[in-house]
């Protein structure tokens, strides 16, 4: 992936947006079934963990030095990354959701995400390359309020009927994990 | 108000006070008389395996460097520079031949002694370097790979501390031809809950899954943990609960790994593998400890082994109401890194901070803590007390055994922490 987003038409960056805004939209609202539809099958949804990595002499001066990408024990790592998910796992999130004894969720947390920063960074066929950032704001009863950022690193498949999320990697910005949970739908 | 230990866990340990779990006097007693004296878990050696390898621990709220020194042995110091405090490694994990302390650069080897004192040169009575490296932890000990560190220079050896225990934990690791291997840096969250809780749940908590999990785990699965489920004590604070499986059972039902999410879905290499690990169990572990499949483990006071989603975890205290929860995936060292990649998820997809059971755990465990701080409640204490007097011992497996709903881990827990805080009544 170069470093600049794609020139890309207003017409395209407005589709972009639109659909980021509906799923948003979508998740806030609690409408979790719907946002399935918005998700290929063959998904793969990706959280690495993210550590305090000791600093690398030799790349001192250099940008490398302290790169987000050191910090990310993901997919291809021998460490353990946080969620390696398909879309079976997202299906059971979604179903519990609307059972009555998923205690965690009873009663459910009150969220609203801002989701900014859309690039289109690459594009092969009909697959796109996306980055977008997010804050969340998360309310639960018997619980501190807590704001979740992160970016998202989307691979969106552009099909007839709009956008499906190919592949999503959260990259989620805490030092500590001080959140009631990761789990859900970023 | 004043505070006497006895009168906080009742003679059979059936009754808990709230006050146990919420008292800061009780926290206080709590690190001096428990994790001042017990062998407390810092890591495994597969995370460092060449000289210079270190990673972070924790024993209590001390932070620890681990490390392996350019000598080949284990070292454990405790991560604090001599001059004037500051931590002198930031890094979760790394390698290095030296700690250099950011405020003036006195430096220290991977083993803790002091090295340099930049200032030196400019003074005339040099300071004695050999005082001064960092505090090394008194005792350390590994066992199975499985390092621990005590602040007790005193205490009995890792091998006994552990006892009985050392049955049931084999159980798992022997099944594989090199043992276990931890994989990557710990997921560490933060809780507002109390440490203790946390580790009762994992060390014979099995009956809550029927209803705290009900969203997640099928009546039928629960039922069967139930059916064919033990509970064990060996001392007081060690237990194990697990599956003896029928002996005509098929081998994916008794095979360790392939319930999980990697397990089921990962495929013909890794179901494979896991087929071959079952087929060699009864060779390695004999014929008993072949049917068994692992749930919950623990060892006092504060590591658990998650045998059934393959997860070791440290519950950290940090004060009496929050605790920084650690938690590793482990993996079988032989396997090719393909299929420890797949296996990881048994662990990732139901536990650690995004775990879809785990969500469920860690909410209650902070809304227990919530009803450990009310107040005009002290007249009743939590009810420990199912299952009294039930256990007892077994032919085949050691220490005292029962279902699964007997709750005497956790009254045997809370009676070696009322007499090992009684010990020190007083001094605190
Ligand atoms: S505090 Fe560490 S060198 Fe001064
Ligand atoms: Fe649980």
């Amino acid at each position: 992936m170069s470093n600049q987003s794609l020139a890309t038409s207003p017409e395209e960056q407005r589709a972009l947006e639109r659909f980021y805004f509906h799923e948003a939209r979508l998740l806030d609202n609690r409408q979790y079934q719907q946002w399935l539809g918005l998700v290929s099958e063959q998904i793969s949804y990706l959280m690495p963990s993210r550590v305090n990595v000791q600093v690398d002499n030799r790349a001192r001066g250099n940008e490398d030095m302290i790169s987000v990408e050191r910090e990310l024990e993901d997919q291809e790592s021998m460490g353990c990354p946080i969620r390696e998910e398909t879309y079976i796992h997202l299906m059971v999130r979604v179903e519990r959701a609307y059972k009555i004894n998923s205690w965690s969720e009873n009663p459910p947390a009150r969220t609203r995400r801002i989701v900014g920063n859309i690039e289109l960074m690459a594009r092969e066929d009909d697959s796109l390359s996306v980055l977008s950032n997010f804050h969340l704001y998360y309310a639960r009863p018997g619980n501190e309020d807590v704001i979740y950022s992160g970016q998202r690193r989307d691979t969106l498949l552009s099909q007839e009927e709009g956008f499906h999320i190919g592949r999503r990697e959260v990259v989620m910005d805490y030092a500590n994990i001080a959140m009631p949970t990761l789990g859900l739908l970023f | 108000m004043s505070l006497h230990i006895s009168e906080l866990v009742n003679e059979d340990a059936s009754l808990i006070s709230r006050r146990c779990w919420s008292d800061e006097r009780v926290y206080a007693l709590e690190k001096r008389g428990i994790f001042g004296k017990s062998w407390l878990f810092l890591g495994h050696e597969s995370q460092i395996k060449q000289p210079g390898d270190f990673v972070q621990a924790y024993m209590c709220e001390t932070p620890i460097i681990l490390s392996r020194g350019q000598d080949g042995g284990i070292y454990a110091n405790i991560n604090s520079c001599s001059h004037r405090g500051l931590p002198v490694c930031r890094a979760d994990h790394g390698n290095t031949k030296r700690f250099v302390c950011p405020y003036h650069n006195w430096s220290y080897s991977v083993e803790g002694n002091l090295m340099t004192i930049p200032q030196e040169t400019e003074v005339v009575r040099k300071p004695d370097k050999s005082q001064l490296g960092l505090k090394r932890v008194p005792r350390v000990e590994a066992w199975r790979g499985m390092i621990f560190g005590s602040f007790d220079e005193a205490i009995i050896p890792l091998d006994d501390y552990l006892g009985d225990m050392r049955f049931y934990l084999d159980a798992f690791f022997d099944r594989f031809p090199q043992g276990i291997e931890f994989m990557g840096a710990p997921h560490r969250w933060v809780l507002n809950a109390n440490w203790k809780l946390p580790v009762e749940n994992q060390l014979g908590d099995v009956n809550h899954g029927a209803f705290l999990h009900s969203s997640i785990i099928p009546k039928e699965a629960q039922d069967m943990i139930e059916k064919l489920g033990y509970s064990v004590v060996t001392t007081p604070g060690h237990g194990a609960t697990f599956r003896l499986m029928p002996e005509d059972s098929p081998i994916d039902e008794m095979a360790w790994g392939m319930e999980g999410m990697g397990g089921m879905f990962g495929g013909d290499e890794v179901q494979n593998y896991l087929r071959e690990v079952q087929a060699q169990a009864a060779e390695r572990v004999g014929d008993l400890r072949a049917r068994m499949k692992g749930l919950t483990y623990g060892i006092y006071p504060n590591l658990s082994f998650l045998w059934s989603n393959t997860s070791f975890k440290v519950s950290h205290p940090r004060g009496p109401g929050k605790v920084e929860y650690w938690s590793w995936s482990v993996v079988p060292a032989d396997a090719p890194d393909s299929i420890k990649k797949i296996l990881r998820t048994n662990y990732s997809s139901f536990f650690g901070p995004a775990g879809i059971l785990e969500q469920e755990d860690s909410e209650v465990w902070v809304q227990q803590f919530i009803g450990s701080n009310i107040d005009f409640a002290d007249d009743r204490p939590y009810y420990y007390g199912l299952g009294l007097g039930e256990e007892k011992p077994h032919a085949e497996l050691p220490g005292l055994v029962s279902v699964t709903a007997n709750e005497f881990y956790a009254r045997h827990f809370f009676a070696r922490w009322r007499d090992e805080l009684q010990a020190v009544e007083g001094m605190v």
